[in-house]
């Protein structure tokens, strides 16, 4: 019975649990207003099944599969804010390599790919080397992660416009489109894809020591130096890692529209990020994580943005309900909080032990 | 403690050369050097000319004012990424008081004045009594700003009074004496209200940072909180102060803001808040708190404005050189940063370590 109690009670204090039933909650709002909102379609023609649910899974991808790299970022106590920028560059070099005859010929036309893998790849490496960048100034030379990530911020979107002369291409190449707009298995693509990145990720960090090492630098660098663990290296794995999955969203982000928009791209993703991982429980202070918690995260915050959406209020004011969530999760986080709690709970079980 | 009497009378070479003061030295020397480059190569073309050297300061007035409470924050250990959406939350409401319902701006402006310092002291209490990191305190008031901002209006409103108009028509012409008269020297080169409060704020804040116990607490916090808690100091007043210091600093950028477009728009200045703080990094102030200075600020601001001024006369290049610029400084100046803490560590260390090995 005992045993009962104590894995009743840590399903109470799980963070994930909170997160899940805020999910529930907003959809159960979303159901009562329009019980039409779970419906979901197939469509034959595209091969793809449609519905607000669908959408939500597909339009928070891109959040997801950064936010994985967030979270494994925010437990080492640290915070990227050159994510957004990265998408950014990540979408004008993957433009770049589509449309390179307007690079050289300035007439548009029947335009020259360059091979298919370069259009993929470059993009991931040249982000993966400015993930490296922002690891580099952090555990060499010992720079706080928000203003080193803060100099990326700043003049990342400035090299994307460099990178394509402060031009929009726009490319009508079905290969590159299948990323963001293709299907697979009745899903979208980039449903896909954050699956298979979630996927991966986790068995990354949770399979092997890594997540574990990751936990102990968050908590305390310098006994985890001390026990073995070398923090520089995981740091710079970790941030690498961050900015090769944004290069992914940034591939998606730009394969959806087909195009680059170097101004408006990965806008504001760097927040969206950090809250989807503060959502599912992670502690800004560094620490435990919990990667299934980001991915609910993610979702609670897409979930809002279709609803403002699907009820008509004004798309903007979104922003008003995130800030509602953020308040309500820090108010529930912090610390004295939690202990007057945690109190009120002993007190109950103290109650419940006398009546027994 | 007796042997430290005589570090108090320091000599006054060694009294300029505190690390402290090095970061700001160099922002200074690397703006007289970026402004020496542009007179040699641009000088031909009006690079020197007064007006210039004024438009630098007027430019970017909105963010140097909000970089004054910023500087503060910063020394505190904090951060605000409110400041930008809180100066923007400003124009809206002086803009949908003024145009849509017909109240006169000061009645707005006072509005504005008691929701941005209200919301700053709102998250300065959430800071200290919930002990939520700052960066996530602020990211809600930011998202809060921005949406009640587009709940407000999704277009620009613009502004058109008397009193608006007058604000930012208002201009003092640098004149010189010819001939028994006063003629405005050419190129026409004039101060404006922004310009004006820009280096109002800049002295206040010099003033609050030096001659207050409230500027030495809040240097006390930032250099060790726990320590300061321990000293007795009003730790949780001066946090909370400071935020709200910092939230009337943004009304302020807003209104500067505002006299400089003469609209409000729910988008305006988005980003902001990082051009603020990279201002007051550029100037020297350390963001684990406990260093920075006023003056480095208002320099910082100056070098923010010269670059892109040296891309305009330049004409070929690409505005966002401007921005690849500026991130280039920030890692420049974070590095020099970090030498320098490491070199004074090192230097207390050494001091810490010898009495010791004597004694031994």
């Amino acid at each position: 019975m005992k045993k009962k109690n104590v894995s009743l009670s840590g399903i109470m204090q799980s963070k994930i649990t909170w997160a899940v039933v805020a999910e529930l909650l907003i959809l159960l709002v979303c159901f009562l207003i329009r019980p039409d909102f779970f419906s979901i379609k197939y469509q034959p023609a595209t091969g793809m099944l449609y519905g607000s649910l669908i959408d939500i899974l597909n339009r928070s991808a891109e959040i997801t599969i950064i936010s994985m790299g967030m979270t494994l970022v925010i437990a080492l106590g640290g915070t990227d804010l050159s994510v957004g920028s990265l998408v950014a560059l990540s979408g004008a070099l993957a433009l770049k390599f589509l449309r390179w005859d307007v690079l050289i010929y300035n007439t548009p036309g029947d335009y020259t790919v360059k091979p298919f893998i370069l259009v993929i790849l470059v993009p991931l490496a040249v982000c993966t080397l400015m993930g490296l960048f922002n690891g580099f100034m952090i555990s060499r030379i010992g720079m706080q992660p928000i203003i080193a990530t803060l100099i990326l911020m700043v003049c990342g979107r400035g090299i994307a416009q460099i990178v394509t002369n402060g031009k929009q291409f726009t490319t009508l190449y079905s290969p590159f489109r299948v990323i963001g707009q293709g299907s697979f298995l009745f899903l979208p693509m980039p449903v896909i894809i954050s699956i298979i990145v979630v996927a991966a990720v986790s068995i990354f960090v949770r399979k092997t020591a890594f997540g574990t090492m990751v936990e102990s630098v968050g908590i305390n660098p310098s006994a985890s130096r001390l026990s073995g663990i070398d923090s520089r290296r995981i740091i710079m794995i970790v941030f690498a890692l961050t900015a090769f999955l944004s290069a992914i969203a940034g591939l998606i982000t730009a394969s959806r529209v087909m195009s680059n928009d170097s101004n408006n791209f990965g806008i504001n993703f760097e927040m969206d990020a950090i809250l989807a991982v503060v959502i599912g429980g992670t502690n800004m202070a560094g620490g435990k994580f919990s990667l299934a918690g980001t991915v609910i995260g993610s979702i609670i915050i897409r979930t809002i943005v279709t609803f403002v959406y699907y009820f008509g209020i004004v798309s903007e004011a979104t922003m008003a309900f995130k800030a509602l969530i953020i308040i309500v999760v820090i108010v529930l986080q912090s610390e004295p909080v939690r202990k007057r709690m945690s109190k009120m709970g002993k007190k109950r079980m103290k109650g419940g032990a006398v009546h027994a | 403690m007796p042997e430290r009497i005589p570090e108090r009378r320091q000599s006054l070479a060694s009294r300029l050369l505190k690390p402290q003061f090095v970061m700001v030295y160099a922002t200074v020397g690397i703006f007289i050097l970026i402004y020496i480059y542009g007179a040699i190569r641009f000088g031909s073309i009006g690079f020197t000319t007064l007006r210039t050297f004024v438009n630098m300061f007027k430019d970017n007035a909105y963010y140097g004012i909000s970089a004054v409470g910023m500087t503060m924050v910063l020394i505190t250990g904090g951060i605000d990424l409110s400041v930008a959406s809180v100066a923007c939350l400003t124009g809206m409401i002086v803009a949908y008081g003024t145009s849509v319902l017909g109240y006169h701006p000061a009645v707005c402006m006072l509005a504005a004045l008691v929701v941005g310092v209200g919301l700053g002291l709102l998250q300065g209490a959430a800071i200290y009594y919930l002990d939520v990191p700052p960066f996530i305190t602020t990211l809600a008031g930011n998202f809060l700003a921005r949406g009640v901002c587009s709940l407000i209006s999704r277009e620009s409103i613009s502004v058109s009074h008397p009193m608006i108009d007058a604000l930012a028509g208002w201009k003092w012409y640098f004149k010189k004496y010819v001939d028994g008269e006063w003629v405005k020297i050419k190129p026409i080169a004039f101060i404006n209200v922004n310009l004006l409060v820009f280096l109002l704020m800049i002295v206040i804040g010099t003033f609050i940072l030096h001659r207050t116990k409230f500027g030495r607490n809040i240097y006390a916090i930032g250099g060790n909180e726990q320590s300061a808690k321990l000293m007795g100091l009003p730790v949780g007043r001066t946090k909370i102060l400071v935020y709200g210091f910092n939230g009337f600093c943004s009304v302020l950028a807003g209104l500067a803001y505002l006299l400089e477009v003469k609209s409000g728009w729910n988008l305006a200045l988005n980003g902001g808040e990082l051009e603020a703080i990279s201002c007051a990094v550029i100037g020297g102030t350390l963001l684990t708190g406990g260093v920075g200075y006023m003056i480095g600020t208002l320099f910082g601001v100056l070098l923010k404005s010269v670059i892109p001024a040296l891309i305009t006369f330049n004409g070929t290049l690409l505005s966002w050189w401007g921005k690849i610029a500026t991130g280039g400084l920030l890692a420049l100046f974070i590095v020099i940063q970090r030498i320098v803490v490491t070199m004074s560590e090192r230097k207390k260390d050494s001091k810490k370590k010898q009495p010791q090995g004597e004694a031994g």
